[in-house]
């Protein structure tokens, strides 16, 4: 027999008890299903990570620092390092904090004085005390230096393509636009927003203070001991928009040209013990984008000891978080195709108990026993074919009707979806899926191939 | 030619041993029309199952055009009953649930017959047992009589050179029978196709020019043998 042939006798005996053919392979589809949305969440994940990472990093750009944190993206370490000056108390959450060294301004220094590096940015913590607008109340808030290589989203105005912003202005987050009085977004533009920081009490003033020969009661009612501040002013160049894909957490901080941040930060910072020493700096290699470069870069940073972290070991950290997540889905998916896998085998094995006078008969008029298994296993293979369609299709239907509630309910951010289907994915599964049930059918299918044909006619 | 050679076949071992043949000797012509017959139970389909290879024998050998069947490897058994030999049952095993044209198909597929030239002869066979306008309907939904004309034209689809019939007319009224006899001499007589057929029906015996009785797996006489 030809293996058309056999492929559509296959086919039509199944057809002729379409019932059970369904039901078998409605068991299949379960796990079709499953393994269908595990896939087409990973995607989605995968590509949302993959977003999340290029809208806040450059890829050409390398976070360095001297703590072995950064290299590892694991917590701090449990063993005690050397103590030098470089090392400070970082609070995480509200109980525990734990020691980081630091990079210093002179480290930063070194690293721009290299060939190979194009610039670094320093990554300078400004705490603010409030934001204002003339006749408006104070609000509290975060600042941080704008960061070329983030791609906020814009409510109104501009930002350059490439490059900081100017100096002396500002980009306000939208939450602030009503708070501040500001008609609209569009209104905020070019207006000006003052930022109050505030110095605190150094070392240095301290020393003043005490070589000024005053008395306790001058010193008392002295402007020198009480915490100064200053009103830095700021002109609106763009209102932003949270993104789904922003990394800040609470109040978007509003963001300022890199040389505004060093004033601010030399204003409030200097004179403490953290002053000119950061958790990590960010380093921009000459022709980054080139992974050969960036690599080569790399390589010469740690063996200077410095701990370096590259945009894609972040994402690596994050991906294999996904994996795992998928793995473990994936699991309950296969364990429902392996109890498939006992329907096909028991609705095949039925189906040669019925139909031993078609075998005997076949095998009377010259059918070999390979093509007798053949058939048997083809129609396993249909059956899988079957499940496997029905649950893809059953998927793909899911992923349609849910995605656009889960964008909204996980706060994606438009153009972003959970469930992405694949064809080529979705393809292989269905090749697997008729793979296993192939695989299940070979049993039920080596006793029809072993049948005696006499035994066979002979049953009434 | 087929030469049944000593031929006996033991069912079952030890307490349960039945000897369903036992020393049977036959030569049979090609183009012959031999009449198996006997009473129930005696051994006819036995005796015709181990003349087509579908049932082992215990002793003795069965050669048909010079190849011993018990030598023949599985493939080359299977080609040679799927290409030179078919069958009518007792019953007519015919598959219900497929057409007429799905049923008569079954050997042309199994003999590997090209796909272009399949229709026609599936259509010859249906004519020649007055069946041509059932061809695309469901086996199940034929009377008694068409279902055991659909299994001969199954038999005679592939134009075999031999063919056997356990009780062609067993099931029909002497009508019908007589008229599917008609079609099985009129093979025998065109194509020169050699005919066994178990029957206990008198007159079909006395139309074939060989006759062998078995009685308790014995031959009892024949008649026609040179
Ligand atoms: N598998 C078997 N095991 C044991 N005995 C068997 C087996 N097959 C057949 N027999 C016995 O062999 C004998 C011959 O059977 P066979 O079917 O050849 O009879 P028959 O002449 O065709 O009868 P009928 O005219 O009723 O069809 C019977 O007694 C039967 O019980
Ligand atoms: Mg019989």
């Amino acid at each position: 027999m030809y293996f058309r042939d056999v492929v559509k006798r296959g086919s039509r005996s199944l057809r002729a008890s379409k019932l059970r053919t369904l039901l078998t392979a409605l068991a299949i589809a379960v796990g079709a299903f499953v393994l269908s949305l595990t896939l087409a969440a990973s995607n989605g994940l995968h590509d949302y990570t993959g977003k999340l990472i290029s809208n806040n990093f450059d890829p050409s750009e390398l976070i360095v620092g001297r703590d072995k944190t950064i290299g590892s993206g694991s917590a701090a370490g449990s063993d005690p390092q050397e103590y030098d000056d470089s090392i400070s108390t970082v609070s995480v959450g509200a109980k525990s904090s734990v020691q980081v060294k630091r990079i210093t301004e002179a480290e930063a220094e070194g690293l721009r004085q290299k060939p190979y590096v194009e610039k670094v940015r320093e990554n300078f913590q400004i705490t603010i005390r409030y934001i204002t607008r003339e006749g408006q109340k104070k609000y509290t808030g975060g600042a941080e230096p704008y960061n070329p290589s983030q791609k906020p989203e814009l409510g109104a105005g501009a930002v350059p393509s490439g490059g900081d912003i100017k100096t002396g202005s500002v980009l306000l987050p939208e939450v602030y636009v009503k708070l501040l009085g500001f008609q609209n977004d569009q209104d905020a533009i070019g207006k000006t927003i003052q930022v109050d920081i505030q110095q605190p009490f150094s070392t240095e003033s301290l020393k003043a203070l005490l070589t000024s020969n005053q008395t306790a009661a001058q010193l008392a009612n002295s402007e020198a001991v009480k915490a100064k501040d200053q009103v830095f002013s700021y002109t609106i160049a763009a209102v932003t928009k949270k993104t789904a894909t922003s990394l800040a957490i609470g109040v978007e901080p509003i963001r300022i040209s890199s040389t505004d941040a060093r004033e601010v930060y030399d204003f409030s910072a200097k004179g403490t013990t953290d002053y000119n020493k950061y958790l990590f700096v960010s380093v921009q290699v000459k022709d980054g984008a080139d992974a050969a470069k960036l690599n080569a870069a790399e390589d010469n940073l740690r063996s200077e000891g410095f701990y370096v972290q590259s945009s894609k070991d972040l994402q690596k950290t994050i991906t294999q978080f996904v994996n795992i997540l998928t793995i473990m889905v994936g699991v309950f998916g296969f364990i429902t195709v392996i109890a498939s896998v006992f329907g096909i085998v028991n609705t095949q094995y039925i189906s040669v108990l019925e139909r031993t006078r078609e075998i005997g008969l076949m095998k009377a008029l010259g059918m070999a026993r390979g093509e007798i298994s053949q058939l048997f296993m083809i129609e396993a293979t249909w059956i899988g074919l079957l499940g496997g369609a029905l649950g893809s299709i059953a998927g793909i239907v899911t992923g349609i009707a849910l995605n656009p509630y889960l964008t909204k309910k996980l706060d994606l951010g438009a153009g972003n979806s959970l469930l992405i289907y694949r064809p080529l994915q979705m393809a292989l599964l269905i090749a697997a899926l008729m793979l296993v049930a192939t695989i299940a059918g070979l049993l039920p299918a080596r006793k029809a191939a072993k049948l005696d044909p006499i035994e066979a006619l002979r049953t009434e | 030619m087929i030469k049944v050679k000593d031929v006996s076949k033991v069912y079952g071992k030890k307490e349960g041993m039945f000897t369903a043949l036992e020393n049977i000797n036959l030569t049979i012509p090609d183009g012959a029309t031999l009449a198996i017959v006997g009473k129930s139970g005696s051994g006819k389909s036995t005796l015709m199952h181990v003349m087509s290879g579908l049932d082992h024998i215990t002793a003795g050998s069965i050669i048909i055009d010079g190849k011993e069947l018990a030598k023949l490897k599985p493939k080359a058994m299977d080609r040679f009953r799927a290409t030179e030999m078919s069958f009518i049952f007792q019953s007519f095993f015919i598959e219900p649930n497929q057409s007429c044209y799905q049923n008569v198909m079954l050997p042309l597929e199994i003999a590997q017959v090209p796909r272009k030239k399949r229709r026609e002869m599936v259509k010859d066979a249906l004519l020649d047992v007055e069946l041509e306008s059932k061809i695309d309907t469901d086996a199940s939904k034929l009377s008694g009589g068409q279902k055991q004309r659909l299994a001969i034209a199954r038999a005679i689809v592939n134009k075999p050179s031999l063919i056997f019939a356990d009780e062609p007319t067993g099931n029909l009224d002497s009508a019908t029978g007589d008229k599917i006899m008609d079609l099985l001499f009129e093979l025998n007589k065109t194509l020169g196709s050699t005919l066994i057929i178990v029957t206990h029906d008198h007159d079909l015996a006395a139309r074939c020019k060989m006759q062998v009785r078995i009685k308790d797996g014995k031959i009892e006489s024949m008649k026609g043998f040179k």
